[in-house]
């Protein structure tokens, strides 16, 4: 597992209305799954798409297993699968024609039925596509990916869309991916998809990458480990008044206060204290782990579902 | 190899389309079905006139009532008051009116290309009847013959319409199927997905070129074999040269359609587009009727379109039986559009 898979230095792209890549710079190392985790809009499916080949950059450099788009296309295309956003095809295809058809554009290609296993779509495997559901077609688009045994695969937001049996599903594929030894290079907007699955991860808000690092690392930068909540029988109370009397920050989320902490076993007592005696009308107190969610919100000040 | 793949998936995704079966291949059918009966009779529509009764006939009215009945002409005797009801609905294109003491012509100025002939008719009628009531010999005619251009057999509209049908056809699939299916294929992002592949454009292009070029001989043949069944209409040429020349036709008008779908973003602006192409190229090139009485400029600019000596090689062919060796500059005309457009489209031609 030596040397990059993925070089990208400096990447702009602006759009007439919108400036959709503002310097972006990533390095993805061969055998490892990275994720690009971001709210709708922040970039990465033109990140990903520039990468690709679908779109043109307005400037930038990027270098795919050593590679160049300018001197070696076609080399670039017959080495890389792709998964994307939404997958059109035509209508009445079947997934056994779709994976022939696209399996004879490469060099090398995996057989058709082990592919339609990989993806349990054997049963449908004589369907026209436009009969097949959404998470059907999705596990289509994937297989479609692994046609030419890439050695690194682009899967843009691969889950979205899917019920969860369906997502642990995909989750298995992409694991196995890894197993396999090919890069994986994929984007999110759930954070517990980019914590279960990948290596390593950016970061991605307007544009930009915010930060860059490994899940954990990520949220052990953040030197607050810990979230405690408060839930209401209803909405959340002003809590202005409660953090002056904590003494620690206390944020309003939708229906519950959060208040991080390095050290939840310390703060519990006083909290329950403050609470008592400011009469706080509370239902629950619950103690978890941050996530990644709370890596975006520290660095952003705006939650990635926004 | 991938090219023959990619050619057997084109014709199997078509044949799946029933919609897209019915307009290739029923669709002109239909049409020549249609038209073809309307004038199955004649190489024209028969003229009619409205003759209005004279109040006290006498034997100059007889007189030209036996010249009129000479002619290849309808005559209505109608009541003056009933006459004029139908000229004021407008279904009269040439009305004849007792005037003294002979007789006056009413021709309708938005049927005049009916009317005029009419009134040459209804002239000539009037002097043989004169000739005649004067005593003199019988004038002599001068004597016609009916006969296709070739000069092989005396065909009738139908069989001239036929290869202007199978013209059509060509255009019509090649603007619409090709460039239209293409423009929406790549709104819906179908071609994304084919983009990411090292697929080069042009095999997938000529692929869509081949399928539509067999598509073409199919729905020929059929149109043939209809045009024979039904009205008797035969291949005078050579198979091989029609061929030829079909085959020549598809690729310049897929190569049109593949070109200008490379100008527009969306299939609305497309629509827009090709219909500014289709319909000068349908009225002006000869499908329906010749150009003989356009003016030169128009008709210099039309010889210069491929549609023009496309029909005309064909029609040579198929009609007169003729060779191609007087339409080598017509063909090369077709081919260098081809070519043309061909290159227009690999440049124009996005997969997004």
């Amino acid at each position: 597992m030596n040397g990059s898979a993925l070089r990208i230095r400096g990447l702009h792209k602006a759009f007439p209305k919108v400036i959709a890549v503002a310097g972006v710079d990533l390095e993805v190392a061969k055998g490892e799954v990275f994720g690009l985790l971001g709210p709708n809009g922040a970039g990465k499916t033109t990140t990903l798409e520039i990468i690709e080949g679908l779109t043109a950059a307005d400037g930038g450099e990027i270098e795919i297993l050593g590679l160049t788009w300018s001197r070696h296309g076609r080399e670039i295309r017959s080495r890389i699968g792709v998964q994307l956003q939404s997958t059109s095809l035509f209508n009445k295809i079947t997934p056994r024609e779709a994976l022939d058809l696209y399996g004879s554009y490469y060099p090398r290609c995996r057989p058709t039925s082990e592919l339609l296993a990989l993806v349990q779509l054997e049963e449908k495997a004589d369907a026209h596509h436009i009969t097949l559901s959404g998470g059907q077609q999705q596990r289509l688009a994937l297989a479609l990916a692994l046609v030419n045994d890439p050695e690194l695969v682009f899967l843009d937001e691969p889950t979205t869309g899917l019920d969860p049996q369906a997502r642990r599903g995909l989750w298995d594929v992409v694991r196995g991916m890894k197993g396999e030894g090919r890069t994986v290079v994929l984007t999110t907007h759930y954070m517990d998809e980019a914590e279960a699955l990948c290596d390593r991860l950016a970061i991605m808000d307007h544009g930009r990458v915010i930060a860059t690092g490994t899940p954990a690392s990520l949220i052990a930068e953040l030197a607050i480990p810990s979230v405690v909540e408060l839930t209401f029988n209803g909405s959340a109370p002003d809590p202005a008044d409660f953090a002056a009397r904590l003494g620690l920050a206390v944020e309003q989320r939708g229906d519950l206060w959060e208040i991080p902490t390095p050290d939840p076993k310390a703060l519990l007592p006083r909290l329950l204290e403050t609470a008592e005696a400011a009469v706080i009308p509370f239902q629950q107190v619950h103690i978890r782990r941050a996530t990644l969610e709370d890596v975006f919100l520290h660095r952003t000040g705006r939650s990635l579902r926004e | 190899m991938m090219l023959w793949r990619q050619f057997v998936m084109e014709w199997r995704l078509y044949s799946r389309d029933r919609v897209a079966l019915f307009w290739t291949m029923a669709f002109p059918v239909v049409l020549l079905l249609g038209f073809g009966s309307i004038f199955r009779d004649g190489a024209s529509p028969r003229l009619s006139l409205v003759r209005v009764a004279s109040l006290a006939p006498g034997p100059r009215d007889a007189a030209l009532d036996a010249a009129l009945g000479d002619l290849q002409l309808k005559v209505q005797v109608l009541p003056k008051a009933e006459a004029e009801t139908r000229w004021s609905k407008g279904e009269t294109a040439a009305q004849l009116e007792p005037d003294g003491d002979g007789y006056r012509l009413r021709l309708n100025s938005y049927l005049m290309a009916q009317a005029g002939a009419t009134a040459g008719l209804v002239n000539q009628a009037w002097l043989v009847a004169q000739s005649r009531l004067s005593g003199a010999p019988e004038p002599r005619r001068v004597p016609t013959q009916v006969e296709s251009p070739g000069r092989k057999r005396s065909a009738n509209y139908a069989a001239f319409l036929l290869p202007g049908l199978l013209g059509l056809n060509l255009v019509s699939m090649g603007l619409f199927s090709v460039g239209m299916v293409n423009v929406s294929y790549r709104e819906k992002g179908k071609f994304r997905r084919l983009a990411v592949t090292p697929l080069p454009k042009w095999i997938f292009l000529l692929g869509q070129v081949l399928h539509r070029l067999t598509v073409t001989v199919v729905q020929a043949a059929i149109l043939l074999l209809v045009g024979q069944l039904v009205f008797g209409i035969q291949n005078q040429g050579s198979f091989l040269h029609l061929l030829l020349i079909m085959t020549l036709g598809t690729g310049c008008f897929m190569a049109f359609g593949f070109a200008l779908s490379g100008f527009a973003d969306t299939s609305e602006g497309y629509a827009a587009i090709s219909n500014l192409v289709f319909f000068p190229l349908m009225m002006l090139s000869g499908v329906y009727f010749t150009l003989d009485t356009a003016p030169a400029w128009l008709q210099h600019t039309v010889a210069l379109m491929p549609l023009a000596p496309f029909l005309r090689a064909l029609r040579t062919v198929f009609n007169d039986g003729g060779s191609l060796a007087g339409h080598g500059a017509g063909l090369a005309l077709v081919a260098a559009w081809g070519l043309a457009a061909f290159a227009l489209a690999l440049r124009r031609f996005r997969w997004a």
